[in-house]
């Protein structure tokens, strides 16, 4: 078994290792194992199974830096890698989450000498940028990122003294709130960076420091000694993944990742086959479930007419009847490893909540969540026969639902829960008072079991699903998504305020790895213009919306005439603008122009680039700065890919590129070292000394400081490409329409940052493109598979379930007086007509529309409402748990 | 009077406030232990009758936000 | 078309990526084999102690 988590929960025999298997001795395990689970005589066991198609997500191996001798990763104790690093930083790790450094042997007067790091160092792009000792030419992606987070962390756990500093070439923090991420590291948490490539480690003789000499950024040398050093290594492909690809015959790229291509960026070169993950190249979480969701979405699209037709149906646990029994309550206290454990003394509060009223049974879980815990749960609610579960730990809004599948499975209605937050409420929040901390634990837990005690079984609304999709934005993101549902057979509408479909990739000339976009992105156009599944809507906007996930209403004007539209789902990929700088002298001369320009000029074939002489790139304008203090992501690889082209109509101009970090990710990197062969040159300025451009005699005068010779340079450019910034539209409009909610500057922000990339909080809304963050094409055409295949999970059911937590009313002493009905936003009351069989023009509640908010219940004078799972005696009884000393 | 705390009872909607408080927990920052939260389903939910409840079981002050 | 469509489909290697393409297609209406070499799935993704940009857990 690998860790505490693993799913499935069972142990195996490594045959390579098991004494038994390899000498026929031993034996042990199975003599001891009470369940005579072991059996020696499992063998490989080959079979063949019929599929209609095949994802490939076998992801990738981290670099193994032994091979390095200038860092002796297998000599010196104290110089890790980042796994092992996140192994030491988890509570489920070796160490249980402390940082210590590493003993050199397992004898006694090593580990004697293990002590808390007062100085830890990170060196990037180890296995990554790297041609020299290795041939991994590709940047990895994640690797500053995984830096930035584990200094932040570690610093987290040993305490602010705690000396953190990371080596690095460029800092490459191209995601979403990736940069502020950078900037609170470097001015909140006090974490140093050195723009220099550390190469060579040494040990300081006589004990396990680690000693560095290197050239900081004004060219000064430096020596400087820490106590542990982690080596940001990359990510590769296995030799696995290759022999997989060579099997099944797929084209791989240079840098042995899975080849696809900008406008299919899941497909491999085989049909039917696709690819998803780190595996297509390097990246990260998020960009993989994204991928994920559009591997599935491919695939789906080419078997959407067997769907349904070998899935089997999951059996149902018969749900126990517990009305009128005496509550017998299960209290479930997490320790969340050290996230909880290490400030509340959690042991203390489920002893304190087994003497509470009606509670049957309680403990303490490492996890409370992991797989193992969840099996545990439902065998305890069986033999205890338990019909109420508290859970301490976390917070209801990630975790509730995973709890109350747990009680589906052992019977139990799922509203019979509670949770009492112990984490987000408490230790992470009073991280300095332990005792306050387990005193307040104890009173949510009080709280959170009076509550549970009053619970009762509540019944969902069924509700049928409107199978006709909606797609806000026809830009390249949009119209995939729109394609993609049309495929899986759901009718769909697209919806474009412009009078033109292709959005900002109408402006763009060639991709990354130079496809013609216009030639695609028409080919693309006509194909959803000729499917007799798709609708399009031009020079049309939204004015109203409303319902709720499988059916929405949606009013559509266009041209002063209004259509209304009933849709399952809405997929708001209304894209995002260029920015217009203000700065650098742009609008003062036609020879200072930005990125989509340039394409423009690429595009006409215009004569002038011929015979440029200088020509001058700016990167960030209007990104990382206090205004949009966001990175662009997409303007590094830009425009070296048009520094490339400059280069290419006319090898002898001077191609200048002032940037601040260069942000080629993945195989990006690769352009980047092309451009650097091509005789690109690249200057780097600082925020705070950015280049001058001057309009002088009809000259345009760019000044920067060369950051090599640190002197100031003066080009005489012919042509000043500024590369700027996307903005997001902010349109508060439509965020009020669908309830989602939108970051600070003015993205959408999507379910959940890693897991839940192309969708809402809000069920049944969808998100994709430039509108979640800027992005190159082959990320704006994956998300958008993605919102189609997170669309196609709804859609394909039939009906869907609404909450069980809404207004119910007693019609015996409903007044009939109508405060429900006009106070309600959802419409969901009504009188019940004059010809109903008993309490007619007495209120009642519509399930499906009632989101259980419980405005009417507060202002009912009659007390005929209740709002069930939040009823008032409810409420009452958490206050008056409250209040009694704990 | 230096020694005393008071006692905080909070009513935070689900879908605005509460979900902030468990931000500030993801964010590490750090606040006095004084406070005890009852999620509310919305705001709206909120009735006066909570309010009077909370303060007349010993509670100091009552936060309702949403 | 082709006439014998099946309606299942392979994913190998049950990481992040592909527990997610499996739920996808899962929950759209196909039988999904999920392949993974080692004895439980989770990959990389389960070896990390907390996720930026939001720290929050891995697990």
């Amino acid at each position: 078994m690998e860790y505490a988590q693993a799913v499935p929960l069972k142990y195996a025999i490594d045959p390579d290792e098991c004494i038994y298997l390899q000498k026929g001795k031993c034996g042990n395990c199975k003599d001891v194992c009470p369940a005579d689970a072991i059996d020696y005589e499992q063998k490989e066991i080959k079979k063949t199974l019929n599929v209609g198609s095949i994802i490939l997500s076998s992801g990738f191996t981290p670099f193994d830096p032994s091979k390095f001798d200038n860092y002796q990763y297998a000599m010196y104790p104290n110089v890790v890698t980042s796994m092992e690093f996140e192994r030491i930083l988890s509570a489920s790790g070796p160490t249980h989450g402390h940082v210590l450094t590493r003993p050199k042997s397992s004898k006694k007067k090593d580990a004697e000498n293990v002590k808390a790091p007062k100085k830890i160092a990170w060196l990037q792009c180890v296995g990554s940028r790297d041609m020299n000792r290795c041939d991994n030419a590709h940047c990895s992606s994640v690797c500053c990122m995984y830096a930035i987070k584990e200094a932040v962390i570690a610093k987290e756990h040993v305490g602010d003294d705690l000396d953190c500093t990371i080596f690095f070439m460029d800092m490459r923090t191209h995601g979403k709130d990736f940069e502020r991420y950078y900037d609170a590291a470097r001015e909140k948490h006090g974490i140093r960076f050195e723009r220099s490539r550390i190469h060579t480690i040494t040990e300081v003789p006589g004990t396990n420091d680690l000693s560095v000499r290197y050239a900081n950024e004004k060219g000064e040398l430096r020596n400087e000694v820490f106590d542990m050093i982690v080596l940001s290594i990359g990510l590769e492909s296995s030799k696995q993944n290759i022999a997989l690809a060579n099997k099944l015959g797929l084209d791989l790229t240079p840098q042995n990742f899975c080849k696809t291509s900008t406008f299919e960026p899941v497909a491999t070169s085989r049909e039917g086959i696709f690819v998803c993950g780190a595996f297509q190249g390097p990246k990260d979480i998020p960009q993989s479930v994204v991928d994920a969701s559009a591997a599935a979405d491919a695939a789906g699209a080419i078997l959407a007419q067997a769907r349904n037709t070998l899935t089997r149906s999951p059996e149902v646990v018969p749900e126990t009847n517990v009305i009128g029994e005496r509550p017998r309550i299960g209290v479930f206290v997490c320790r969340c490893g050290s996230n909880i454990a290490g400030i509340v003394d959690v042991v203390a509060v489920a002893e304190y909540a087994s003497k509470l009223p009606y509670v049957e049974f309680s403990t303490d879980n490492l996890y409370a969540c992991s797989q193992d815990t969840q099996d545990n749960m439902v065998q305890l609610i069986k033999e205890k026969n338990l019909n109420r579960i508290v859970v301490a730990a976390c917070t209801p809004k990630t975790h509730e639902p995973l709890f109350q599948e747990t009680l589906l499975n052992s019977g139990l209605n799922k509203y019979l829960f509670e949770m009492a937050n112990i984490r987000n409420h408490d230790s992470w929040v009073h991280k300095n008072n332990p005792e306050l901390a387990t005193n307040k634990a104890k009173d949510l837990v009080r709280s959170a079991v009076s509550k549970v005690a009053l619970a009762a079984p509540l019944a969902e609304a069924e509700l049928e699903v409107n199978q006709t999709a909606m797609v806000i934005g026809g830009g390249i993101s949009g119209i995939t998504t729109a394609k993609s549902l049309a495929m899986q057979g759901f009718h769909t509408h697209l919806i474009e305020r412009s009078g033109q479909l292709g959005g900002q990739a109408l402006n763009l000339y060639h991709t990354a790895s130079n496809e013609d976009v216009q030639e695609k992105l028409s080919a693309m156009i006509q194909d959803i213009e000729q499917n007799k599944k798709i609708t399009i809507h031009l020079n049309t906007e939204l004015s109203s919306v409303e319902g709720f996930v499988g059916n929405f209403k949606t009013t559509l004007s266009s041209k002063r005439k209004k259509k209304v539209l009933e849709h399952g789902v809405a997929v708001i990929a209304t894209g995002a603008v260029p920015f217009q700088p203000n700065e650098y002298c742009f609008g003062q001369d036609s020879r200072i122009i930005t990125s989509l320009d340039l394409d423009k000029k690429f595009m006409d074939n215009d004569p002038i680039l011929q015979d440029l002489v200088n020509a001058v790139f700016i990167q960030c304008v209007g990104s990382r700065e206090p205004d949009h203090p966001y990175c662009s992501r997409v303007c590094c690889t830009h425009s070296v890919h048009n520094a490339l082209e400059l280069k290419k109509r006319n090898p002898k101009m001077n191609v200048y590129i002032l940037y601040r970090d260069i942000r080629t990710y993945g195989e990006r990197e690769i352009l980047y070292k092309e451009a650097r062969a091509a005789g690109v040159i690249f200057i780097r300025y600082s925020v705070n000394q950015k280049p001058g451009v001057v309009l002088s005699d009809g000259k345009i005068l760019v000044t920067a400081t060369d950051h090599v010779l640190d002197r100031p340079v003066e080009i005489e450019a012919d042509l000043l490409t500024l590369a700027s910034s996307i903005i997001p539209y902010k349109d508060e409009k439509l965020a009020k329409f669908f309830k989602v909610p939108m970051n600070d500057d003015g993205f959408f922000v999507e379910r959940h940052a890693k897991l839940g990339p192309s969708e809402f909080a809000t069920a049944g809304v969808f998100l994709c493109g430039l509108a979640h963050y800027p992005k190159p094409i082959d990320e704006s055409i994956a998300q958008g598979q993605a919102a189609a295949s997170r669309s196609v999970t709804l859609l394909s059911q039939k009906t869907i379930h609404t909450s069980g937590t809404v207004a119910k009313v007693n019609p015996a002493i409903c007044s009939s007086c109508g405060v429900c009905l006009s106070i309600c936003p959802y419409s969901a009351p009504s009188f019940l007509d004059a010809k109903a069989r008993m309490f007619r023009g007495k209120a009642q509640i519509n399930p499906v529309l009632c989101k259980g908010c419980g405005l009417c219940v507060a202002s009912c004078r009659s007390g005929a409402l209740h709002l069930q799972g939040f009823d008032n005696d409810q409420i009452f009884s958490q206050i008056f748990a409250l209040s009694e000393a704990g | 009077m230096s020694d005393w705390e008071p006692k905080i009872v909070s009513f935070l909607c689900n879908w605005c406030s509460y979900g902030a408080a468990d931000l500030t927990g993801v964010s590490r920052m750090q606040y006095p232990p004084n406070i005890r939260i009852v999620r509310i389903p919305c705001t709206g939910r909120m009735s006066p009758k909570f309010a009077l409840a909370a303060l007349r079981e010993g509670a100091d002050a009552v936060w309702v936000s949403g | 078309m082709p006439k014998n469509i099946i309606g299942s489909v392979l994913v190998v290697g049950g990481g992040i990526a592909g527990m997610q393409s499996a739920l996808d297609l899962a929950n759209s209406g196909y039988y999904v084999y999920l392949l993974e070499k080692s004895p439980s799935i989770g990959g990389i993704m389960s070896q990390l102690d907390k996720t930026f940009p939001t720290n929050d857990c891995a697990m």
